[in-house]
């Protein structure tokens, strides 16, 4: 049922994942497992992970961001999370939650701009 | 505005031993001091006209002085009216705000009371002239209420400029972290003073806002102006830091003067992961520099 709420775009050779403002495990579940799927079918050189919707995100929700962006590495693809709230920023640090070493952007287009950047 | 609940003014009343044969020797007194309230109001604003400072808040308004002695007048009766409950002390909570008001400072009031005594005093002595154990009773039990009259009042001036530290510290607050934007895509923050936890949350919120409604890749926060850096305050910066990093954002700290630098390292605090530099204007340089744009100078 919540198959529809997650989308993945491929822009040329960038997946570009958005999601809905408030999402439950399961969807993060899910998040994870059609990133990796739709990357391995489209060959596609990086992620761009846009989490401007969301309002609040939960440790589950960062750690399943971080260790995607890992497995993601690990099939030789390269992650940006965009469009990150400021609240969202402020409550993070504050509960010290690390996004390790993830590149973040202010939004989409800068993010384009870096993959763009680091493919030549 | 301050309020004085029942209970605390009942606190107050016991503590001077304020019981109910006092109450008894003020009622008893009201037929002699009734006699003697006009003169004893006009004797008071008489010396109070004396004094230019007083005289021009006497006259600041058409009609203040006639109304004052009016207040005056029912002042001076109610002490000796008989009822010390709720309704009196509201009534002197707001003799209180009124002196706030009209500017009237704490040290004219108590200077005035003291007047006040010495003008009640007598009329109370002669009127028990042939009984001085009674007299000296009544003076005391006038002492009493006139003393808890003045407790109420230097409450209410007391809560007023409370009122007025508890607005401007606000206002410090407000005032003392603005976030600019210095560039396309370049914030700046000048930080003045300490960070505290309270304001490192002010300061944290007003920077990634306006990070993020400027698309700024590039904050600089300036601290220059902070006096000295402690481990908490470092805490805090390195907090700000990695929160403008998830945004997607880069600070660089500027204005690290020598000493900044020494308690620093002495501290041993880790900034090496964050682009620090000496002054803003060499921060503004990696800033361009970031962003690809050079600054020439024209004609060159």
């Amino acid at each position: 049922m919540y198959e529809g709420s997650i989308s993945v775009i491929k822009i040329r050779n960038v997946l570009l994942v958005t999601v809905p403002p408030d999402p439950d495990d399961e969807l993060i579940n899910q998040l994870q497992e059609r990133v990796l799927q739709i990357l391995d079918q489209s060959k596609a050189k990086g992620v761009i992970m846009d989490i401007s919707t969301v309002d609040i995100l939960d440790s589950f929700f960062a750690h399943t961001l971080v260790e995607t962006a890992k497995m993601i590495a690990l099939m030789g693809g390269r992650t940006i999370i965009s469009g990150m709230n400021p609240s969202v920023a402020v409550t993070a640090t504050q509960l010290g939650l690390t996004f390790g070493d993830i590149d973040t952007e202010l939004d989409v287009d800068s993010a384009l701009d870096r993959m763009e950047a680091s493919e030549d | 505005m301050i309020t004085i609940s029942v209970k605390e003014w009942e606190r107050r009343k016991h503590f001077v031993q304020f019981e109910e044969e006092d109450i008894t020797r003020l009622k008893e007194l009201l037929p002699v001091v009734e006699k003697q309230v006009d003169k004893v109001v006009e004797q008071l604003y008489e010396n109070f006209e004396a004094i230019p400072e007083l005289s021009r808040i006497l006259h600041a308004e058409e009609g203040r002085l006639e109304k004052l002695k009016r207040m005056q007048r029912a002042y001076f009766l109610q002490l000796f009216e008989g009822d010390y409950g709720s309704d009196y002390l509201n009534n002197r909570l707001k003799v209180g705000m009124a002196h706030h008001r009209i500017n009237l400072g704490v040290d004219w009031y108590l200077g005035a009371y003291s007047m006040y005594i010495r003008l009640v005093m007598p009329i109370i002595l002669d009127h028990y002239k042939k009984d001085p154990a009674k007299g000296q009773a009544a003076f005391a039990s006038a002492i009493k209420i006139i003393h808890l009259d003045q407790d109420v009042a230097i409450s209410t001036y007391l809560s007023a400029r409370e009122e007025v530290i508890a607005e401007q510290s606000e206002e410090i607050l407000e005032l003392s972290t603005p976030v600019v934007q210095l560039w396309d895509g370049i914030v700046a923050a000048p930080i003045i003073g300490t960070l505290d936890s309270q304001r490192t949350q002010l300061f944290m919120e007003r920077l990634l806002q306006t990070i993020v409604d400027t698309k700024s890749p590039v904050a600089l926060v300036d601290i220059t102006g902070v006096p000295a850096i402690d481990t908490a305050t470092a805490q805090h910066l390195i907090d700000t830091i990695n929160a403008v990093k998830l945004l997607g954002s880069t600070v660089v700290i500027t204005g690290v003067s020598p000493s900044i630098a020494q308690t620093l390292v002495h501290l041993g605090i880790d900034l090496s992961d964050i682009l620090t530099r000496s002054s803003l204007a060499e921060g503004l340089k990696v800033a361009l520099k970031q962003l690809n744009l050079v600054m020439t100078t024209k004609g060159a």
